[in-house]
This record gives C-alpha cells, structure tokens and sequence, in this order.
C-alpha cells in the first residue's frame, strides 16, 4: 500500500487527521455539461478548502472514469470522494465500490446529483446551472469533511422464513424460497390453502382451472421436506429483528381424527353460511369447502359451531377447539395475506335490498353451481339481461361516493376488474347465448398481455358497452310490480353524447374492487406500514418494490394492492429472491445508517426512547461508571430504521444517524447559503 | 428560466426524503420540466430528525426558503406523517420568536412520480419569496408586535 495512501486510511479514523478530497464532476456523456459548464465547477471547487484534486471527465462511471479516482486514493492519498453526477440512485453503489477497490472505506464518498436535479431542468439556464451545481458540490465536501468510515451492520442469521398467507402468492414464494435451501413455515389462517384463486372456476387470459394450478403448488409445497404448513394458524406476537424474528403462532384444533372424519362430516346437521360461495349457500360447521381441497381433511368451523354434540356411530362427540402454541425463530418474513372482495354497502347499486344484485365473484360462484347446458335461472326466473358494472368500491371520488368506516373512499383502481368481468361476459356469452349482457363501464383498464384481446372478443361477441363519468354513477332500482324485469339500470352514457339509458335487467353485477385483507393485529405486531389505500407499503415502489421498511419483512402479492395472479406470482418470487438473499450467507449485513449514541454527551433525558416508534430500537439503560451509577440511551441497531426521530428530540444533541448526521446537514446548509461572491473568488 | 448573475436569487432549500421528494425531484429531472435554479435539494431520511432550531439556524445563515418535501402517510417511517406536522407547527412557534415569517416554511407531501406537485410547491414558493424578499432583510428589520 502506497505510503499517501496510508496516511489517508490514517486520517480517515476519527482522530484529527488531515482531510483530502477528492472532488469530481461527471459531463455525464454531455447529459450535465451541455447545460453546467463543469470546468468552471471543478475550478471553483479545487479552490475550496481540503480540496487535493478536482477534475471533471466524460463519464466517471466508465472503467477508465472510475481508475482515475482509484488512482487519485492511491497515489494523491484522498480520503475523502465528492463525486457530482447522475442520481444517487443510479450509480452510488457503483462509486462505492469504486472506492472500495482503492482501499477506502465505501462510506468516505459523497454522491450529488446534478444531472436529473440541475442539468435536466435548468437548461434554459446554463449560468444558474452552473452556480446551482458549485453550491451542491460545495453542500457534498462540507458534508464529505465530517464523514467517518462505517461498516455495516452484520448479524448472524436464521436460515428459516415465515411466509404469512397460502394462496397462491405465499405458496410460490414458501416454494422459492425452500428450493434455495431455506426452511419454511407458512402459515394460514383459514383452516385450508389456496385462498382467494381456489374461488374462481377460469382464470385469464389463458382459461385454465385455477385449482388445477394450485393443486399443482400445494402437491409440491406439501411435499417439501424444507415447508413445515400450519393451517388454522396465526401470528399471535412478534418479537427480534431482522435475521433473528421470535414469533408465536396459535393453531386451532383441526378437531377431527382421522378415523371419525369421514363419519363426523356425515353426520353434522348444523349448518353456517358458506364463504368459498361468498354467503350464497349454507354448507355444514364440519365442511370441505371443496373437492381435492387442502388438507383433505374437513375442518370445524369454530366460529359458528355451537357445541351441540354429533351422533356418530350411536355416539354423541362434542367438538373442541385446543389451540396449540408454536414458537418460532425465523431470520425473515413474507407477508402474503392477500385481499378481500369489497363487499358493497346496504342499498349500493341496490345490494343488500334487490336480490337481483349480486356481486363479480358472487357470479363466478353461481356459474359454477349450474351445470353445463342448463340455462342460468336466478330468483326462480330465466335471465336474460345482465348489467354489470364495472368500479364498484374503486376510484371512487371524495364527494361523490359514501366513504366508509374509517372516513375513506377506495380512489385508486383495483385493476383487475376490467378484464374480470369482460372475461365473465364472455363466459355468460358462451354458456347461454341468448342473454344479453351490458358492459357499464368508465374506462376499460385491460392492460395486460393477452387482456386487449378478451376486450376485442367481448366487442365482437355483441357486448352492449355503455360509459358513465365517474361523479354521474348509474342506479339501480326494484321495477315496478308486473314489469317485465324484476331491476332496471338507469345509465346516462357518454357514448351516445350523455343519453340517459334505461336497461331492464334480470341480474346486476357489481364488479367490486379489491380491499386488503383485515391484517391490524398482523400490522400493529410487526410495525409494518401501510399507504393511504390501507394496503402494505414497499419502501420505495420502483428501487424496492418488495421490501418494507422493517428489515426483513417483504411483501407477496395482492397484501401489497390489487394485482392479478400472475403479477402476484412475480411479486412472491421477488420476495422470495430477497429472502434467499438476505439469509443465504447465514448472516444479515446491513447498511450503518442507524442512530448512534455519543457517550460523552448522553445523560439519559430519555426523550430519544418516548420519541422512537421502532420496536426495540433504542432503551435506557444504566451503567457505573466511576463508582456512580449512571443512564445512558442504547441502540439495538438492527432494529434501527434510521427515521431519526430520536436526533431531532436530544436536548444535547448526543445522538445521530451515522453518514446522515445534524452536523453534516448543518455543513451543508451553511456551504448552500453562501454568498456568490465567495464562488467568483474561487474561480478567480 | 434564465438568472440574471448580477441579481441575487432568494435560494430556497428542499429537504426531500429519499422514499419520497428526492425521487419525484428525480422524477421532474427525468421529465425535463423546468424550473427554476435558485433551489438546492438534500436528501433526507425523514424530516423528524431535524429540530426547530435547524430551520431557524439556515434562515439565519441566508436561506430564504425551505420546502420540506415528505411522503405524508404513505411513507415507510411510522413517525413520519405526524412528526413531521407536529415538527413543523413547533418551527413555526419558534420562528414567530425570532421574527421569522412563517411563510418561509412549507411542508408538502411529494411522491416518486409527483412531478407537477412538485413544480407547484417550487413555484409557489419562488412567487413568495418574489413578494416578501431576503429571509436577512426580514430579520435585520425591527420585530414588531405579533399578529
């Protein structure tokens, strides 16, 4: 190792040692200087204080860009790198490892962006461009001097993985991440798999059954030797942290044997509205919700069954539920809970009050009760006019619709409807031909592959399209007495220029939205967040799309906002990939970006503990030191997010988020504010 | 928008987090929407880690404006959405003090792709400082009797 070089990792210790930056300002490819005249940037910066070098090149993200900077640490003995070019987001772990090579620590580098947030928008400006990127590059070395080298965060790691959820999201993901060597519980709260794809009968755009498809992973699930599947189960507590979670899971008794199954399912007489039809039929409290379900063996319904005994064999067997408690120790968790019909209010469209008004997923279960040839016969009468319409509990408009419980409307798309119900007109087309269907709609959303086309073939199949705006939605009333329908639709439709339609109709279908599944214990346990549509939130919706802000917990599928299935299978792979990545080594390495006490500072007000919504994060804690007893704030920081929320409350300011720190911010504003006149010296 | 070099431009600072403003400042960039370039944007984490003093401290030293640029509800930090408010409306107390107009501050709940509100907060925010001048104008003229 070159002996500047030596002398920079000496001063890179946080002992008062001489500062050397590097300061280098990217032409990104003529992207920035077209716009910033780097030159005078790197001029004027070279001029500042502790600056050793500044040049400027084509592209530092090139070989040849990155070498020059290696060998600016090597032989100038920088220990300090500014780097301004395109979003930190893009090339900032590139740099890192940039200066990582060299022999630096990775967290001795700045990255300003002065492409996307200068270049890009101020080209009708080049000298305000010019400026604006000094005083930046002058914000990243005033932050650069105060930076110290850090090392990540490296826990040990359980080699295991809890994946929250069986339908078909948390079985591709629990299948993924076993087939890369990690053990598995899933766990399900409904006393089967396969969750809400084992209620449909055809699945788009291909058309296959979706309980052969999931027969398909629930066969292999089950026959993992790595997949331990509990169901009738559920998180019950939550404690640790990424690498090394401790859960507590409660599962209700199966409260069947084997041997007396078959005879109690036989035997039970009271009955319970069935859910797998959404409330339309009442089944058995013993029950398959249906043939070649899983596990094969049926289940009590604990919830409506009311203790009565069962007669079986001149025997009266009175059914118990004895929940057994697993406790667990899993490095990482999925969370695939999945989602939930919107089930439309009292009197919406007419549901609840017309029994003619049914709900999309209501239909698909009717359909599957009638058998092929014969005709679809609702209320006791044929029907031969359906009305279906389209976003039902999704983008509804604040002022217009009734909001719900929590005072909101569901304003965003649910995305999947469109084709759902398109795809269940051509069904209805195909099995009774001479129905006709109306399609009411405000904009036809199939945006996936293979979706255009059912559009095309619902318009070729003489679907009647009617549009309606969104703050005129139509209604739906009861005919009157002898009418030859029992329902009318009134729709004033954009298509013929705002004509108010009037359809008689046999059937309205409501093609509801999707709504994430009641998780608030799940969420309040885990301290996961959510957005404002209540489904679970990523970290950032492009750069980590699976992820959520609790280290180790990622998201699969429809828990995250309404997908279709087959975006909600990339979805669990992806968290699946995460998962294998983060445990595969057996130990969990962390970015340091987590608070940090300075001891010679904390006295233990404790403002930083009541100020910390992390679990665990931080505590009090009491030390002797010289013969007096003394308290002091502790991080735990593998539970740290880094939201510095206890940095902004210390009254002696002993506490920091490392590489994010107040000083630094402090620095930067200080190199911002500036005045000009101390840039046109520099550059002189 | 071109600067004139000899006029000085108000400079308004945007603290931007990194789930949210930052990346719907990369947004705008990437959409080649102008605006003006008297605004320096730093990324932050979550904006509770600054106290009032802070905002304080960078209108003393000359900044004139400062746009807080947070992901409101929608951000992965449980604290954010209201510690944010809760920091802001104290800052606001704490200017008022020191003869500060508040107006100087501005909170906005700016997401990856929120190019146009984010135009708008910059904007709105260059209109004001148009109209009500240097943050050091302000705070070298006699504190009068508060409203």
């Amino acid at each position: 190792m070159p002996d500047k070089q030596k002398a920079a990792r000496k001063a890179a210790s946080p002992d008062k040692e001489e500062v050397r930056v590097g300061v280098y300002t990217c032409h990104c490819g003529g992207n920035i200087s077209h716009v910033v005249q780097c030159e005078r940037v790197a001029k004027a910066l070279g001029k500042m204080p502790d600056v050793v070098v500044a040049r400027t090149d084509p592209s530092f993200c090139s070989d040849a860009g990155q070498a020059i900077i290696e060998q600016d640490i090597q032989e100038l003995g920088i220990n300090r790198v500014v780097i301004g070019a395109c979003a930190p987001s893009l090339h900032e772990q590139t740099f890192r490892n940039t200066v990582t090579r060299a022999g630096l620590n990775p967290y001795l580098y700045h990255h300003v962006g002065i492409r996307e947030q200068d270049s890009w928008v101020h080209d009708g400006d080049p000298e305000g461009a010019t400026e604006k990127a000094v005083r930046l590059m002058a914000a990243g070395l005033a932050k650069a001097r105060l930076l110290t080298p850090l090392e990540p965060i490296r826990l040990g790691a359980e080699k295991g993985a809890l994946v929250i959820g069986g339908g078909v999201a948390g079985l591709r993901a629990a299948l993924d991440i076993a087939h890369q060597g990690i053990r598995v519980t899933l766990v399900e709260k409904s006393p089967f798999l396969g969750g809400r794809m084992a209620q449909l009968e055809s699945i788009f755009p291909t058309d296959e059954e979706p309980r052969q498809l999931l027969h398909a992973l629930i066969e292999q699930a089950a026959a993992h030797p790595s997949i331990t599947i509990l169901t009738g189960a559920e998180v019950t507590a939550v404690s640790g942290y990424v690498g090394n979670f401790n859960l507590q899971v409660t599962q209700h008794e199966r409260g069947l044997s084997e041997e007396l199954a078959e005879a109690l399912l036989a035997a039970c007489e009271q009955e319970a509205p069935d859910n797998f039809n959404y409330g339309l039929t009442r089944r058995k409290v013993v029950y398959r919700p249906y043939p070649g379900c899983y596990p094969s063996t049926p289940a009590v319904d604990w919830e409506h069954y009311d203790g009565r005994p069962i007669q079986v064999d001149g025997k009266a067997v009175v059914l118990k539920d004895k929940p057994q408690v697993h406790a667990l120790t899993v490095g990482a968790i999925v969370l695939a809970t999945g989602f939930n019909p919107y089930e439309p209010r009292q009197g919406e469209y007419g549901y609840g009050e017309i029994t003619e008004v049914v709900t999309l997923p209501q239909l698909i279960r009717i359909l599957a009760q009638v058998p092929q040839g014969e005709p679809l016969i609702w209320n006791g009468h044929p029907v031969r006019d359906v009305a279906l319409i389209h976003c039902v509990g999704s983008r509804e408009i604040e002022g217009v619709h009734t909001p719900q419980d929590d005072g909101q409307v569901n304003n965003y798309c649910s995305r999947v409807c469109c084709t759902a119900s398109l795809h269940t007109a051509l069904e209805l087309r195909r099995r009774f031909p001479e129905i006709n269907l109306y399609e009411l709609y405000q904009d036809i959303r199939t945006y996936g592959r293979g979706h255009e086309e059912i559009y095309n073939q619902a318009q070729s199949a003489m679907v009647h399209f009617l549009r309606y705006r969104g703050e005129k939605q139509p209604e739906v009333a009861a005919a009157p007495p002898g009418d030859t329908h029992p329902a009318l639709v009134r729709v004033v439709d954009t298509l013929t220029y705002g004509e108010e339609i009037e359809v008689p109709v046999d059937l309205v279908v409501l093609a509801v939205g999707m709504m994430p599944s009641p998780i608030d214990a799940l969420v309040d346990m885990l301290k996961v967040s959510r957005g404002n549509d209540r489904f679970l939130l990523e970290v950032h919706p492009k750069l980590r799309p699976v992820e959520m802000a609790v280290r180790g917990i990622v998201l699969a599928g429809t828990a995250q906002g309404p997908m279709n299935i087959q975006e909600s299978l990339s979805a669990a792979s992806a968290a699946a990939a995460k998962v294998a990545a983060l445990l595969g080594q057996g130990r969990v390495e962390l970015p340091p970006f987590v608070a940090r006490v300075d001891e010679s500072k904390c006295d233990g007000t404790g403002a930083c503990v009541e100020a910390c919504q992390e679990e665990g994060a931080i505590a009090l804690q009491t030390f002797q030191e010289n013969g007096h007893e003394v308290r002091r704030a502790v991080v735990t920081p593998a539970n740290c997010t880094g939201c510095g929320a206890c940095v902004g409350v210390c009254p002696k300011r002993a506490i920091d988020v490392q590489a994010w720190t107040l000083a630094q911010y402090e620095a930067m504003v200080d190199a911002l504010a500036m005045d000009i006149p101390a840039f046109a010296e520099a550059e002189k | 928008m071109a600067s004139n070099p000899k006029a000085k431009q108000p400079k308004i600072l945007i603290l931007a987090t990194l789930a949210g403003g930052y990346a719907g400042a990369d947004s705008t960039g990437q959409a080649h929407a102008d605006y003006p370039a008297n605004t320096y944007i730093l990324p932050i984490m979550c904006p509770v880690m600054f106290p009032p003093e802070f905002f304080v401290r960078a209108f003393e030293r000359g900044i004139d404006g400062i746009i807080i640029m947070y992901s409101g509800t929608d951000s992965p930090y449980k604290v954010e959405a209201d510690g944010t408010a809760a920091l802001v409306n104290s800052s606001y107390a704490l200017m008022k003090e020191r003869g500060i107009d508040i107006r100087r501050l501005r909170l906005a709940a700016i997401c990856t792709v929120c190019v146009k509100p984010f135009l708008k907060e910059v904007n709105q925010m260059v209109e004001l400082l148009q109209g009500i001048g240097f943050v050091k104008d302000e705070l070298a003229a006699p504190v009068t009797a508060s409203a």
